[in-house]
């Protein structure tokens, strides 16, 4: 069942335009490395805030510019991602790499949605155990996101 | 203090992995591959040129080789385009196979078609 999907996917009009073209390709790409750079550019620098770094900087100010960037590189590269996937769908659903990241972007977001549900992460006083364990666990879990991504490629 | 040591094994370990990263066997480039050429002969079971590169299922004497190609514009430019290469076809591949032994998989450097050589690396020997 998921094999005949995989085919399809990859027979569809879409994943053989993007697969022949010269520009379409390259620049799903490219989008897709600028949504990781405002992800990963918006999340670390905040994660380390709440770990303690730069603490004469107030967090509110700088999770309002940060998460929004950062959700936006979110947005970004899961528009461009299943694009990139439909190019060559079995080879990527087989790829380990492939799989590992699904499933720590999967993690991540949901430890990112849990942290924005906890109470008073934006106030300095509310980096307790809880926003710095979540803060530690986003760090480990978008680094190993973007490695396993790139990765992929070298398997 | 702890928060010190946590950024410094955070910044370790981000520079372990692109250590890791930059000695793993690259799939682009030819990292991956062996020094000396191999030459294959085989017949075309199928053939497949788009994005990200692209692929030849090759039967060499029973060998299932999968031959990889380059990017669209790398194989226009070396004339090999849709209908260049059909099923069926007996072609000779010439290029770099996987260092593991045990996987059939080689990058291709040049291709003979029916007589006509296709380059899709002429910067190599």
């Amino acid at each position: 069942m998921i094999d005949g999907l995989l085919a399809d996917l990859g027979n569809s009009a879409l994943a053989a335009g993007l697969r022949g073209s010269y520009w379409a390709y390259p620049a799903l790409n490219a989008l897709h490395v600028l949504g990781i750079a405002l992800l990963v550019g918006g999340i670390l620098p905040l994660d380390l805030r709440l770990l303690g770094l730069w603490r004469t900087v107030p967090a509110a100010p700088l999770a309002a510019v940060l998460v929004p960037s950062a959700v936006a590189g979110v947005v970004l590269v899961l528009a461009t991602g299943p694009l990139l996937f439909a190019v060559r769908p079995e080879d990527y659903a087989a790829n380990p790499y492939f799989q590992a990241k699904l499933a720590v972007v999967a993690c991540a977001i949901l430890n990112a949605l849990l942290l924005r549900w906890a109470p008073g992460w934006r106030r300095d006083a509310g980096a307790g155990a809880r926003v710095r364990l979540a803060a530690v666990l986003s760090l480990a879990l978008w680094l190993a996101a973007l490695f396993c991504g790139r990765m992929i490629a070298y398997y | 203090m702890a928060m010190r040591r946590m950024v410094s094994a955070a910044a370790g370990a981000l520079l372990g992995m692109a250590l890791w990263a930059a000695t793993a066997a690259g799939h682009h480039g030819w990292r991956w591959t062996e020094e000396d050429h191999v030459q294959l002969t085989g017949v075309v079971k199928s053939v497949e040129l788009g994005n990200p590169h692209g692929i030849v299922i090759l039967d060499v004497g029973g060998e299932e080789w999968r031959v990889e190609l380059g990017p669209p514009a790398r194989n226009t430019r070396a004339g090999i385009e849709e209908g260049t290469l059909v099923e069926g076809m007996t072609i000779v591949v010439i290029g770099h196979r996987s260092a593991d032994p045990a996987e059939l998989r080689l990058k291709a450097e040049r291709i003979h078609v029916g007589g006509v050589e296709h380059n899709i690396y002429p910067d190599r020997d």
